[in-house]
């Protein structure tokens, strides 16, 4: 595989950070060829009012209520939720490739549904679907779906071959897809997504069904074309892979998004009255312990526990307070248990059941 | 369009040849399937039976019969198969629009069976000792026969499109397009002989017989008739399947099958 590792860090906000690799073709993304001065906003992706129905009368169910997305160049949007929850129904009016009932969308400054110029700005690997013909190898694939996406026929066999080489897929670009392993036939589908350049990625489950190994990969990838400034819109149930990609986190339950900010601001907001749990050395006394209990910490074996009230201030000086009663005691560790987006997912979910 | 056009070649043509027991087979069944009629219908008419321009016109409407019937299946065909494998939609994505996408697939398969129909014709003509001839005319009814039988694809695609399951109204259109070659409408006259002319593809069909082994010159007239027939169906094939489309992203239901 060839230099995945030059990624630029993940941006930690909303607002775009486009960072070049100089050595990979996916730095072939310039600032230029993105729609900072072509569409208003500089927005990749703006969604407004989703909305989409299925069936009639008795049987009509509301898929979508309503969702509205933004995702900036550079920018990893996590679209969250459980089974059923209008994922799949979203990405795919996003793509054009369901017409919604209610609502727009815009890609780079133009909508897939009316102006089908709009798809040269979108990528996407659909979830459950090969994505790719079997028959061909990876080399013919990429250059089938760059003539298909509207590349010049002379651009894409370049196009093709810089991408198969970032991939690390040169040697394998004359077997036959199907002979390829899952993980391997993953990339090539993320690289035909990619093959002509767009600004919007959609990843429906990009490392579902992939090892380890493949599935790091994988996340590599997605961190690398994000940092070429090309704007990414992920599901997935694997929510530490959504944690470890995302800049912002949307969460959509029965047709609506419940939560929408950045994945750490969510998290710092979901850790707010968490406990604390200090770990020490040596014995404590009884007269320190009634103390400890007066505000409000237990104490079991070597560990001091304590549930802080909301008002993050007073947890503060509650817990200098329990550091101070421990002195002179050698301390080990003092931690919050913070949750993680699983946690965070869990809550939203089953609150709003 | 010219490099969709290239790559939709190359696409199918790689497909294809990449497994080629699977070409051997359909052209042995093609011909096999032409030999057993032919055999059965000498059998019934007896061991002293000639057929001369008669047999010829068979040939002539056997290898019209598969050549349409191949074009007509082939969008619905390809639509459920790519929706069954998983990349129908990537097709869909395409900045083109899926009409000429299609389109352009359509011609790429048209000369990959074009080759199978002349390697087949070779086969048949040895065999029977058929003697068909092929002036350049033929192009011209035969571009006719084209735009009506994509027109026929592209309604039956719409019809994949929107309903997925087509097997059962392929399999009746078999039928249905077996009648219609055979019968001699280039004899026909009066009312018959309007009706054949408004119905899709039949009008081409007479002037392949008549270029192809009656050695009979081509009636520009007629060929007019089919030229307007042919365009007619492919228009109202294209636009239908545009329909299609959208209904089927009403639907939610452009990958399923």
């Amino acid at each position: 595989m060839s230099d995945l590792s030059s990624a630029a860090p993940r941006s930690s906000g909303p607002s775009p950070s486009i960072a070049h690799s100089s050595d990979s073709p996916l730095s072939d993304l310039q600032p230029s060829d993105l729609q900072l001065s072509n569409f208003p906003g500089g927005l990749a992706l703006e969604s407004e009012g989703l909305c989409k129905s299925y069936g009639r009368r008795k049987t009509r169910f509301e898929a979508v209520r309503g969702v509205s997305l933004k995702i900036a160049p550079g920018e990893v949007l996590a679209f969250l939720g459980p089974n059923g929850a209008g994922k799949t129904t979203t990405i795919k009016m996003i793509a054009g490739l369901i017409r919604p009932d209610q609502g727009w969308v815009r890609i780079a400054g133009r909508d897939p549904h009316r102006e089908p110029q709009a798809l040269r700005g979108v990528g996407a690997v659909l979830e459950g679907n090969r994505n790719l013909y079997w028959r061909l190898t990876p080399l013919e694939n990429l250059e089938y779906f760059g003539v298909l996406r509207g590349m010049p026929g002379k651009r894409v066999r370049s196009r093709a071959l810089e991408l198969l080489e970032a991939f690390g897929l040169l040697d394998k670009r004359k077997e036959p897809v199907q002979k390829l392993s899952r993980g391997m036939q993953q990339k090539i589908a993320i690289a035909v997504a990619l093959i002509h350049q767009p600004q919007l990625l959609l990843l429906d489950e990009p490392t579902l069904g992939l090892d380890v190994e493949a599935g790091e990969t994988v996340k590599k990838l997605v961190r690398q074309v994000a940092a070429s400034g090309c704007a990414i819109l992920l599901t997935t149930h694997q929510l530490n892979v959504a944690e470890e990609l995302s800049d912002r986190v949307a969460i959509i339950r029965a047709g609506q998004i419940v939560a929408e900010q950045t994945t750490e601001d969510l998290i710092r907001q979901f850790s707010q009255g968490a406990a604390y749990r200090i770990e020490f050395e040596g014995a404590l006394d009884a007269g320190r312990r009634q103390e400890m209990a007066l505000l409000g910490a237990s104490v079991k074996g070597q560990f001091i526990h304590y549930l802080p009230t909301a008002d993050t201030t007073s947890a503060s000086t509650t817990l200098y307070k329990l550091l101070r009663i421990l002195e002179p005691l050698p301390l080990l560790e003092v931690r919050q248990d913070r949750p993680d987006l699983t946690d965070v997912f869990l809550q939203l979910v089953q609150t709003n059941d | 369009m010219i490099d969709l056009m290239l790559g939709e070649l190359k696409r199918t043509w790689i497909q294809t040849l990449r497994y080629p027991s699977e070409v051997i087979g359909g052209v042995v069944i093609l011909s096999a399937v032409f030999y057993g009629i032919f055999l059965g219908t000498q059998y019934m008419a007896g061991p002293s039976a000639t057929f001369g321009t008669r047999l010829d016109t068979v040939v002539v409407g056997y290898v019209i019969w598969s050549l349409v019937l191949y074009i007509v299946n082939d969008i619905a065909t390809n639509l459920q198969a790519e929706a069954r494998t998983g990349t129908l939609e990537q097709v869909f994505l395409s900045p083109f629009g899926a009409p000429r996408v299609f389109f352009a697939r359509a011609i790429a398969s048209l000369t990959l069976r074009l080759c199978l129909i002349l390697i087949v014709i070779a086969i048949i003509t040895t065999i029977t000792g058929s003697q068909l001839s092929f002036p350049p005319l033929l192009l011209l009814p035969l571009s006719t026969l084209l735009f009506g039988a994509y027109g026929l694809a592209f309604f039956i695609g719409s019809v994949a499109l929107v309903l997925k399951n087509v097997q059962q109204l392929l399999s009746l259109f078999q039928f249905f397009l077996f009648f219609l070659l055979a019968a001699p409408t280039e004899d026909w006259t009066g009312l018959a002989k309007t009706i054949s002319n408004v119905m899709p593809i039949l009008p081409s069909t007479g002037l392949l017989r008549d270029l192809m082994a009656r050695d009979v010159g081509l009636d520009w007239h007629g060929w007019a008739i089919a030229l307007a027939n042919g365009l007619f169906y492919f228009a109202l094939g294209t636009l239908l399947f545009r329909w299609a489309e959208g209904k089927a992203k009403q639907q939610g239901s452009l990958g399923s099958y």
